[in-house]
């Protein structure tokens, strides 16, 4: 949403930002997006294979949900903006997932240098 | 170092408790391994009964509605399910890594992230399995982090 304000303002240097009702856009664009991770939720866990179609499938849904709702608030109009717009949610979600990755990393970092430590301290 | 027994009636469930200034002392770890590693539980293979040992077990792990033990290099059946195994492993060095799967801590090398948001555990005896986010926690809990 923020890069969308960030684009009109390369095209247009006069665009100022209604911030309350953008950021209330945002809000709801956030609980929309939320709500879609539902389509990861499963009785069993999830095999690597059943995740990578989930992922697919979340991606499919995030875009059929907030291209038409982004479209419905004039953050895109023509054909090259929507191409534009999705790439924007594909990037997004790919960010999501490297800082998860990112964060999951440091975890595994403390776990294995405890682990280490702890496997010293028993000889 | 003070030593206290206190002797309780049936009703009341026995525990070991430690007071110590350092969780991941040696001696934590022995008096940890006497308390529950001692702990036996029935397992199956080949139609006979192995009684085996908390401390002995990698994991175990549920699939199909059947319950499964995996030591170093065998697999045996198990009769509990994954909540009642849970409560016999409970203060032990088996936390729950997943929907149905129990994991010894202590028989892990290392662990890696993986895209799907979830840990890969490496075991000792080469075996890798899953650990999800939301179990991690334990992880930490058991290992001090």
């Amino acid at each position: 949403m923020i890069c969308t304000f960030l684009m009109c303002l390369c095209f247009n240097p006069a665009s100022t930002l209604p911030v309350v009702s953008y950021f209330g856009r945002i809000l709801v664009f956030t609980a929309i997006s939320l709500l879609t991770m539902a389509v990861y939720c499963s009785r069993e866990e999830l095999t690597a294979k059943a995740w990578w179609i989930r992922t697919a499938l979340h991606l499919i849904l995030l875009e059929a949900a907030l291209l038409p709702l982004a479209h419905a608030w004039g953050f895109w109009h023509s054909g090259p903006d929507v191409w534009i717009y999705a790439a924007f949610i594909l990037l997004a979600k790919c960010m999501w997932h490297l800082v998860d990755y990112g964060i999951n990393a440091k975890t595994a970092s403390q776990i294995n240098e405890k682990i280490r430590e702890n496997r010293l301290r028993q000889r | 170092m003070k030593v206290s027994v206190e002797r309780i009636g049936p009703e009341r469930e026995e525990e070991v408790v430690l007071r110590c200034r350092d969780p991941e002392a040696a001696w934590v770890g022995r008096v940890r391994e006497a308390a529950s590693g001692s702990r036996r539980i029935s397992a199956w293979k080949d139609g006979s009964l192995h009684p085996l040992q908390l401390s002995e077990i990698y994991y175990f792990e549920v699939v199909d509605d059947a319950s499964f033990l995996y030591t170093q290099r065998e697999v045996f059946g198990c009769r509990e399910k994954l909540y009642e195994f849970e409560r016999v492993a409970a203060g032990s060095a088996l936390f729950r890594c997943s929907k149905s799967m129990i994991l010894n801590a202590d028989k892990i090398d290392y662990i890696r992230p993986s895209l799907s948001g979830r840990f890969e555990a490496v075991l000792s005896n080469g075996e890798k399995v899953v650990v999800s986010r939301k179990y991690v926690a334990e992880l930490k809990r058991l290992l001090g982090v």
